[in-house]
């Protein structure tokens, strides 16, 4: 069944704008590879999911929490580089998905769909992202020091504050999965940020901005996709890389 | 009255990779001192600095004052040129609150620039667009915020201009005198070194001299430190 316009608006629109704001530290931190290889550890935690008759939600959060302390915990602690590493351990886990999951299932698992929510389901949708946009602006502060200077973050701050970053992705690209599958997840955390980086020179208007286009580039996807009968996920995808395109001509030298 | 040590380090030791990077570091600082750390290009002056801060480990004891409050001035700052942040948003990682910060913090930015030598006009550009000179004010002066007991000052002089390099030097004094701040700084100058600070710590990977810069940097000394064709600069005074 599918949800009704105004259900799946409200949802494009949160969790496009968390998708945003925690995209802002993770284009910051460059990580947007690490990132988006992350997200696709989902993919075997909804396999199992399904396996067990669990809800998918929880098989993709339980997958993703442990991908974000693995990566926190490789993070200048390995000389291996971090990028090839986690890149060949996250889409290895994609294609255990792929081969996991019923092929009934897959699709919507790749690419995402807005279903139709029960009240408490999309109400707890709703209220996770407004907490996870919450909690990434009440932290900035410290997750911007991190990422400005390590070191003079080091003098102030801790080490934790980098897992809380990725925590606070891994409940963002959980949230988001169901709606723009976990091949393109990934994606909607980089490009708002992309787009508001080509758009400003300051920290405050590209967090704001990044969270705000998230939720624009989520909220006009969905209207197009309803239009024309397409898929909401690459809808969105496309619209906002469109998006990119045009900031490009924004972007003072 | 006597004043007790702000800082002891005994027998400090850093191993990294299997290398012995420094070895056998001993010396205390006094509390409202100021000390230089000279030596060649790698022999782990900056190392003995993320020592002393903590970021990597080591062996032997390291021990500052209870309580003490540390400024940093790091030699490299790493800010892509496109990273959007202005320089008023960098000193609001000083305050409480990032998104709505107090207002005597806002007032009390433009008094901390002029110490260093910039106008509040400052604030309200890039970071990635200001000059060297200017971001290493920048940093001195975001160090300083929090009126810190100890300074840590890596070469500060570094991608300063001439001019500059004086005012930095003058800064550092002058805090040093008002607010008894005890600095510990990394320098290339000897000239300044015999100017501004009545001990000196010579290392290259191990320690060459400990003491006043007229007592232990003799020729032979310095030589010993930066090699053969040593540089020095006398000062008559």
């Amino acid at each position: 069944m599918e949800a009704s316009l105004y259900q799946s608006l409200i949802i494009g629109l949160m969790v496009g704008a968390a998708s945003g704001a925690i995209g802002s530290f993770v284009i910051l931190k460059r990580m947007a590879l690490v990132g988006d290889a992350m997200s696709h550890i989902a993919l075997p935690g909804i396999a199992l999911a399904l396996l067990y008759g669990v809800d998918p939600f929880f098989g993709v959060l339980a997958f993703l929490v442990g991908a974000a302390v693995l990566v926190w915990w490789l993070e200048g602690r390995t000389k291996l580089a971090p990028d090839a590493l986690v890149g060949l351990l996250f889409t290895s886990s994609l294609a255990i998905g792929i081969l996991a999951i019923p092929n009934a299932e897959l699709l919507e698992s790749l690419f995402g769909e807005f279903p139709a929510l029960s009240p408490p389901a999309f109400f707890l949708i709703i209220g996770a992202a407004f907490l996870l946009i919450v909690a990434t602006f009440a932290l900035t502060k410290r997750f911007l020091l991190a990422v400005v200077s390590p070191e003079l973050a080091h003098v102030t701050n801790k080490r934790s504050d980098n897992l809380i970053l990725f925590l606070i992705f891994a409940f963002v690209v959980a949230l988001g999965i169901k709606l723009v599958g976990t091949l393109l997840m990934g994606a909607l955390t980089i490009i708002p940020a992309s787009i508001a980086k080509n758009s400003t020179k300051s920290m405050k208007t590209f967090i704001v901005g990044s969270a705000v286009i998230g939720g624009a580039v989520s909220v006009g996807g969905v209207l197009i996709a309803r239009t024309y009968g397409f898929i909401p996920g690459p809808t969105i995808i496309l619209l906002g890389a469109g998006c990119f395109v045009l900031s490009l001509g924004l972007r003072r030298s | 009255m006597e004043k007790e040590n702000i800082l002891e380090v005994k027998n400090l030791t850093v191993v990294l990779d299997g290398e012995t990077l420094l070895k056998d570091i001993t010396f205390s600082v006094v509390e409202g001192e100021a000390l230089s750390i000279i030596g060649p290009n790698g022999a782990g002056k900056t190392l003995l600095f993320r020592a002393l801060l903590g970021f990597i480990p080591y062996k032997g004891e390291i021990t500052w004052r209870d309580g003490v409050k540390i400024g940093y001035v790091p030699q490299k700052f790493l800010v892509e040129r496109s990273t959007p942040i202005t320089v008023r948003e960098f000193f609001l990682l000083h305050s409480k609150h990032f998104w709505a910060p107090e207002k005597s913090f806002v007032g009390h930015l433009s008094h901390e620039l002029s110490l260093v030598g910039l106008s509040k006009e400052i604030l309200g550009k890039p970071m990635g667009e200001i000059s060297g000179g200017q971001l290493q004010r920048v940093l001195v002066s975001w160090a300083l915020i929090d009126h810190p007991d100890v300074l840590l000052f890596d070469e500060p002089t570094a991608g300063i201009d001439v001019g500059g390099e004086e005012t930095i030097y003058t800064i550092m004094h002058k805090i040093q005198d008002e607010w008894g701040t005890t600095i510990l700084q990394i320098s290339h100058d000897l000239n300044m070194v015999y100017r501004y600070t009545p001990k000196v710590l010579c290392i290259n990977k191990k320690m060459i001299c400990n003491g006043a810069p007229q007592d232990v940097l003799s020729p032979k000394e310095l030589s010993k430190i930066y090699g053969g064709s040593a540089f020095y600069h006398h000062i008559d005074s």
